[in-house]
């Protein structure tokens, strides 16, 4: 049987996954032996790209562009370590989530769509052809909209419902542009996207598929459906899901640009617009969100704005920062937000509600679930010394040494924004003057606070080792060689 | 006049017609059909870019690409007809 | 030198362009539903004149056929619900605000610039591009089969395949998901008369449906045909309640489901080693385990799509579902 890593990245969350279905009673055990096996890959994958820097498997023996090769480079084995590594901590979280006979279904019906879901971004995360692109981002779709309802509730129907109207027409103006890439250049690996002549097809093949990534990645003013989707999932299912799931489109998104030769000042410029529209938009609408796990989602919006901002910051002669960048901004928000939606699940599991304007009068204080997500915030707001604050440093740093103000400007608005809708949250968590009964005994803190915290302080304290994450990112130059 | 430069008109025309459908519509079923519409219209366009001259011999790979996608869509289209069903009947339920 | 084919090609395109517009505009969404099969039926018509004939069978019989009947069954479930399957006038069935006009204007308008915009590119791209053609001829012999397309769907491109199986499983598990022991509509009943052709037509159309996946290799056909073909043998036998799904067959459901994913990721893995990558099939068993494949993957798209129809998982009644309900 073959060795090579990039395969069992792939195949041992999909054997999982079959394995819970079947056996719905050992799901829980299946389900994390095979999201630890498969950090284990990445971790051998991360090995190799480490000693020769790029790693290609071409499938079935068929070089591409007939065949489709599986392809590992910095960039993408760290986004399978950031998606393995948040996975096994939301994983141990879901345990505390779903534990007990009422929950047996969501328990029994959790692990295949999460394992699926794994199969689907690591196989975005290794993949090199644009078609194949397309069915994994199929594959996530359907099992993240899976999760987005796992709770049954009518609000979460409504919103998954809602999410595979956008899910399915991302995809599929995608697949159109897919069309129109095989019209000019007729083949389907990105590789050979780099040598094509622009022409109308390529430039209209380019724009859907932007368009689609977009609506998928919920960019502004295609983010309507994220919200309501990310508010009313269960926890851990809203951790994978703004955590995890819309960087896969954004990871196409950044390798598509990387590939295709026709980016513009124009077409940038344009995306960083629509970065910062999305942070002003989603900021006020965080300041306005009455519920935590609402106020965390809009706070995703703002994220995919600033990222999109970082793509920007540059112009199109600094790409080569930008991508990079974005690439860090997409690894901290991963790591903290994942951190933030379980703590809030945490809060919301002890007071029974999320409302903000009721947090200070709970008389239980979970209180480490509460420090959690302070921490996490730090991170998402960009304070030191976090890795949100090393991202948001390179890219004020870059939009200021390439003379691009505005994009400075609207940054710190956006910090500013953050900085106020996480202090209604705070404000909730430090106040204790409204509340009517004394604070419980020993509710401060569960088992289940652990996960979370882990993952707090990892988004912390990755900004401490920030340089060789960086110099890990770009191993087997994803971004092209530096100018 | 050939038939990839018609049919290839027809399939833009059908996603367009699609899309205006997907963004527009407000029954949900109606919804779907749109969607579908599009679908459709992704797959015209790779079965005519597979078409050559001499007709017998098209290119494979996009006609395997187009079988692929119209496997992909009927799956999705389950899931969101089984989402369409069971709010149904929540809402109905809860209105009573 | 005008084909006379091109009329027909135009007749055929315009009426397909047509009919698109009908499935949208027409008020009945039953009628929208049937005008829709029509329109995928004459599509289907337009890739055979493609010369695209495996496309053609895969779009009639499963984006057509199947999504017509999950379509119709949708439809039957929510005028049940609703209370209206004997007031067929009641047209829209979610709660509908008519959109302004001012709004259908401008986003007729945004789409039809969208058209022209892919139709300039489409026009101005090269007409006969490179392609897949060389390289797929080269590959052929050592494919193991001799029909292009099942070349490329279980050879080349077989992680596609593969993960297109995948799809379906997450499929049918997020419906199942889904869908819990509410309230369901009884299926719409069939006649005596359709009973006895139910009784009569199933065994020719698993001989269809098997013919299909065999004669896959060599010509047009292929487990996806073959499985929808075999789904509709499921269909016939849930709506003639020949077969009705109970909670002690869910084992074998499951394991039905994955049959086809499961021994297609196996043989995938074990064939390599030894030099060869994931899907590296050895030439001379290379014909063997793409039958053995196809003819898994076809009972696995067959049950999957069969339960696609049907639904909700077949949860006994007062089981733990009742108390998650309410």
């Amino acid at each position: 049987m073959t060795t090579d890593p990039m395969t069992f990245a792939l195949f041992l969350p999909l054997f999982g996954a079959m394995a819970v279905f079947l056996l719905p009673r050992a799901s829980v055990a299946i389900g994390l032996a095979s999201v630890a096996a498969t950090c284990g890959a990445v971790l051998f994958l991360a090995r190799d790209v480490l000693a020769k820097g790029e790693v290609m498997t071409a499938l079935g023996g068929w070089e591409a562009p007939l065949g489709i090769a599986l392809r590992a480079d910095g960039l993408s084995v760290t986004m399978l370590s950031m998606t393995c590594a948040v996975g096994l901590l939301v994983s141990l979280g879901a345990l505390d989530s779903f534990k007990g006979t009422g929950q047996m279904r969501t328990r029994q019906y959790f692990w295949p769509l999460w394992l699926l879901l794994l199969t689907g971004m690591n196989g975005v995360y290794l993949g090199t052809d644009i078609f194949n692109l397309y069915v994994m981002i199929e594959v996530i779709a359907l099992a993240a909209v899976g999760l987005t309802v796992l709770s049954g509730t009518r609000a979460a129907l409504r919103a998954g419902l809602e999410y595979m109207y956008a899910s399915i027409l991302g995809a599929l103006l995608f697949l159109l542009g897919v069309g129109f890439v095989y019209l000019h250049v007729g083949r389907l690996d990105l590789a050979g996207l780099i040598e094509a002549e622009p022409s109308g097809a390529l430039s209209a093949a380019l724009a859907l598929m932007v368009v689609g990534l977009m609506l998928k990645t919920a960019l502004f003013p295609l983010h309507f459906w994220l919200p309501a989707a990310h508010a009313n999932a269960t926890a851990p299912a809203s951790a994978l899901l703004s955590g995890l799931v819309v960087k896969a489109a954004l990871y196409i998104f950044l390798r598509l640009t990387m590939y295709m030769p026709l980016l513009d000042e124009i077409m940038v410029t344009s995306m960083g617009v629509l970065g910062a529209c999305a942070v002003l938009w989603g900021g006020v609408q965080a300041l306005r969100a009455e519920r935590l796990k609402l106020l965390v989602a809009w706070s995703t919006v703002v994220q995919i704005g600033l990222i999109f901002i970082a793509f920007a910051h540059a112009g199109p002669p600094g790409l080569h920062e930008s991508w990079k960048v974005a690439a860090l901004l997409i690894l901290a928000h991963g790591v903290a937000k994942a951190a933030m939606f379980m703590a809030a699940g945490r809060i919301r599991a002890e007071l029974g509600h999320d409302i903000i304007r009721d947090l200070d009068r709970a008389p239980v204080r979970p209180t480490l679930a509460q420090f959690t997500f302070a921490l996490a915030a730090i991170s998402i707001i960009g304070l030191p010394p976090s890795l949100g604050f090393i991202g948001k440093w390179s890219l004020l740093e870059g939009a200021m040494s390439s003379g691009y103000w505005h994009w400075v400007v609207v940054t710190m608005i956006g910090t500013l924004l953050s900085v106020a809708y996480f202090s209604r949250v705070f404000a909730g968590f430090l106040r204790f003057d409204r509340m009517r009964n004394p604070v419980a005994e020993h509710q401060g803190w569960a088992l289940a606070d652990l996960p979370p915290l882990t993952l707090a302080l990892a988004a912390i304290g990755l900004g401490l080792v920030a340089a060789p994450v960086l110099s890990f990112i770009e191993l087997g130059y994803p971004f092209g060689a530096a100018p | 006049m050939t038939p990839d430069m018609i049919y290839g008109l027809t399939g833009i025309a059908v996603f367009a017609i699609g899309l205006a459908g997907a963004l527009c519509a407000q029954d949900r079923l109606r919804r779907l059909l749109a969607l579908k519409l599009c679908s459709m219209g992704a797959g015209f366009l790779l079965v005519v870019a597979a078409w050559r001259v001499p007709p017998d011999a098209p290119d494979p790979v996009p006609h395997a690409l187009v079988i692929t996608g119209i496997v992909v869509v009927v799956s999705a289209t389950a899931v969101a007809l089984a989402l369409i069903r069971r709010l149904q009947s929540l809402e109905t339920r809860d209105d009573d | 030198m005008t084909d006379p084919l091109v009329i027909f090609d135009l007749l055929l395109g315009l009426s397909i362009v047509a009919l698109a517009l009908a499935v949208l505009s027409v008020r009945d969404l039953f009628a929208a539903i049937v005008l829709f099969v029509i329109f995928g039926l004459l599509s289907a018509l337009a890739w055979v004149r493609l010369s695209a004939p495996d496309v053609a069978l895969a779009e009639a019989a499963i984006g057509t056929g199947v999504t017509g009947a999950l379509l119709l069954k949708t439809l039957h479930h929510l005028r049940y619900v609703t209370g209206t399957l004997d007031r067929p006038e009641a047209m829209n069935l979610t709660p509908v605000t008519p959109v302004p006009m001012p709004v259908l204007w401008v986003n007729a308008a945004f789409c039809g610039l969208i058209a022209l915009g892919l139709a300039v590119a489409f026009l101005e791209a090269p007409k006969v591009g490179p392609g897949f053609d060389a390289l797929v001829a080269e590959a052929m012999p050592a494919s193991g089969v001799d029909h292009p397309v099942t070349a490329v769907l279980l050879n080349f491109r077989a992680y596609d395949t593969l993960m297109e199986v995948v799809v379906l499983l997450a499929a049918v598990i997020a419906v199942w998901q889904v869908e819990r022991g509410l309230s369901e509509a009884p299926a719409p009943h069939l006649g005596e008369v359709w009973q006895g052709f139910a009784r009569l037509a199933l065994p020719a159309i698993v001989v269809v449906g098997t013919y299909l996946l065999w004669v896959g290799a060599e010509a047009p056909g292929g487990a996806f045909q073959g499985g929808a073909v075999l789904a509709s043998v499921g269909l016939l036998l849930l709506l003639s309640r020949f077969y009705v799904p109970q909670p002690a067959h869910r084992g074998i459901a499951r394991l039905a489901f994955v049959l086809g994913t499961g021994v297609f990721s196996a043989v995938a893995l074990l064939v390599s080693g030894g030099g060869r990558v994931a899907f590296e099939y050895p030439l001379e068993h290379a014909k063997t385990l793409i039958l053995l494949i196809e003819g898994l993957v076809t009972i696995s798209i067959a049950v999957t799509l069969a339960a696609l129809f049907h639904g909700r998982e077949p949860v006994a009644l007062g089981e733990e579902e009742r108390r998650n309900d309410t």
